[in-house]
């Protein structure tokens, strides 16, 4: 499974360098959709450490999306 | 440390040391310039769990943790190219949490728990400084986190560059944690001591611009850690000495023009040597309002259970645990969030709700007699300034 992991992580960014995933072509004018707040993968950073913190204190895995810095630790 | 000392102290600073990583920062790409404001704020944060249902106690109390959680920090520029941040936290516990797995006069499992009057304190102080350039940003984060029973100091260096013109991200990370445990004696036995952890850690991922509304993203961590893995305030817990963690976590943002709202999808598939393996899934949906902006979501949450979990553990095994946390069992959240901005002040408060059930997870295995359902409440408020 490990294997199967790395080949992933590994392919995905090729294929973006390889161009083999369908993009436009974006001017930085253009952007201010992307831009917004809610268009961040965290809107709020120690919002978001705090909330990946708790799942990470009841469950087995850690991470991944979201979960960083420090937490409640909620145990 | 309160003589009736938390036994999920140690356990808790040890993800809490896991989660400092900052392997698992995998946020999008920094704006390639200081924040052009200082920031100050406040959060504070109530995390509840249920009782535990009587029928899954032999002994001991129903009630389990209380956490109250207060953040403190500033951020600020520092000339053209510079960012510094100070984070301060302070966590205070109290309630009873699983001692061990045991049987009742009939065979079947149940939780003799560790007492009603646990407390505990912690105290986090983190450092960071970031550095700006054209194409990229780089940061270096050091932290010390204390508490009487557990001692954790943590560094970390990550660095984003940008490519094909700006629209693709790369990132990556690496951090190193050195903890020390010193379990204290308190209503239950202990009988370890001076023990330690290094952990470390690292991050690569790509995020890339697939159109003016649309972004997505592919990361990889890798952990490893090397030492006192176990919760010595549980009674039958004795894991390997060394946990190498893999996760690879993918996101989506799109944002709906007509509806003035963005989509929010991210995906996280988990291994790790000790057998365990689980699937991750969270939609939000963030709406944006006049000054306000509302985000519910919701996740889900799927694990298998460790190679060395059983409901009643076996001493007779080279490693064993009854930690419920290592069982198979599935588990849902609903949350929302609600940020308000009035000029240079944001209010933000946020409520979420988590369900676990041994039939709801993907996986086989013994359901754990113990597992948790919480609630978790935060406000927050922010000021910036020039």
């Amino acid at each position: 499974m490990k294997n199967a992991l790395c080949t992933v992580g590994i392919v995905a960014p090729l294929l973006l360098q390889t161009g083999c995933v369908q993009m436009e072509s974006v001017e930085a004018w253009d952007r201010g959709y992307l831009a917004e707040d809610t268009m961040q993968w965290e809107t709020d950073a120690r919002s978001a450490r705090l909330k990946g913190h708790v799942y990470t204190s009841k469950e087995a895995s850690t991470g991944g999306s979201g979960a960083a810095g420090g937490g409640c630790g909620c145990n | 440390m309160n003589p009736l000392h938390s036994n999920s102290a140690f356990v808790r600073s040890l993800t809490r040391t896991l989660a400092t990583l900052p392997a698992y920062q995998t946020g999008a790409a920094l704006a390639d310039a200081p924040p052009a404001f200082t920031e100050v704020g406040v959060r504070y944060s109530h995390y509840s769990e249920d009782d535990i249902d009587a029928s899954s106690v032999i002994f001991g109390a129903t009630s389990r943790y209380d956490i109250d959680i207060t953040q403190l920090w500033i951020e600020a520029p520092v000339g053209a190219s510079w960012s510094v941040a100070l984070d301060v936290q302070n966590d205070y516990q109290t309630g009873a949490s699983p001692w061990f797995v045991g049987t009742d006069q009939n065979g079947q499992p149940g939780v003799i728990m560790s007492g009603a009057s646990i407390q505990d304190n912690r105290v986090e102080v983190g450092v960071a400084t970031r550095y700006f350039w054209a194409d990229g940003n780089a940061g270096l984060n050091v932290s010390h986190s204390d508490e009487d029973d557990y001692e954790a100091l943590s560094m970390a260096f990550d660095a984003s560059w940008n490519t094909a013109g700006n629209t693709r991200t790369w990132t990556t990370s690496v951090s190193n944690s050195r903890d020390k445990v010193n379990p204290t004696q308190g209503v239950i036995p202990v009988f370890v001591t001076n023990e330690a952890l290094d952990t470390q850690s690292g991050y690569f991922g790509v995020s890339q611009i697939l159109s003016r509304t649309t972004i997505v993203r592919v990361g990889l961590n890798y952990t490893y850690s090397d030492g006192y893995l176990s919760d010595p305030y549980k009674l039958n817990d004795q894991r390997p000495q060394s946990h190498e963690r893999i996760a690879l976590s993918t996101g989506y943002r799109h944002f709906l023009i007509d509806a003035n709202a963005s989509v929010h999808f991210d995906y996280r598939y988990y291994a790790d040597s000790w057998g365990v393996d689980s699937h991750t899934v969270e939609l939000g949906w963030a709406q944006h309002f006049e000054r306000t902006t509302l985000t519910p979501y919701f996740r889900y949450y799927s694990q298998r259970e460790a190679d060395f979990f059983q409901v009643v553990a076996d001493l007779n095994e080279p490693h064993f645990a009854d930690d419920y946390r290592l069982s198979s069992y599935g588990a849902m959240t609903l949350g929302a969030r609600w940020a308000i901005n009035l000029g240079d002040w944001t209010f933000e408060i946020e409520g979420e709700r988590y369900w676990s059930d041994a039939n709801w997870g993907l996986y086989d295995g013994d359901p754990a007699p113990a597992l948790v359902d919480f609630w978790r409440g935060t406000i927050a408020i922010m000021w910036r300034f020039d």
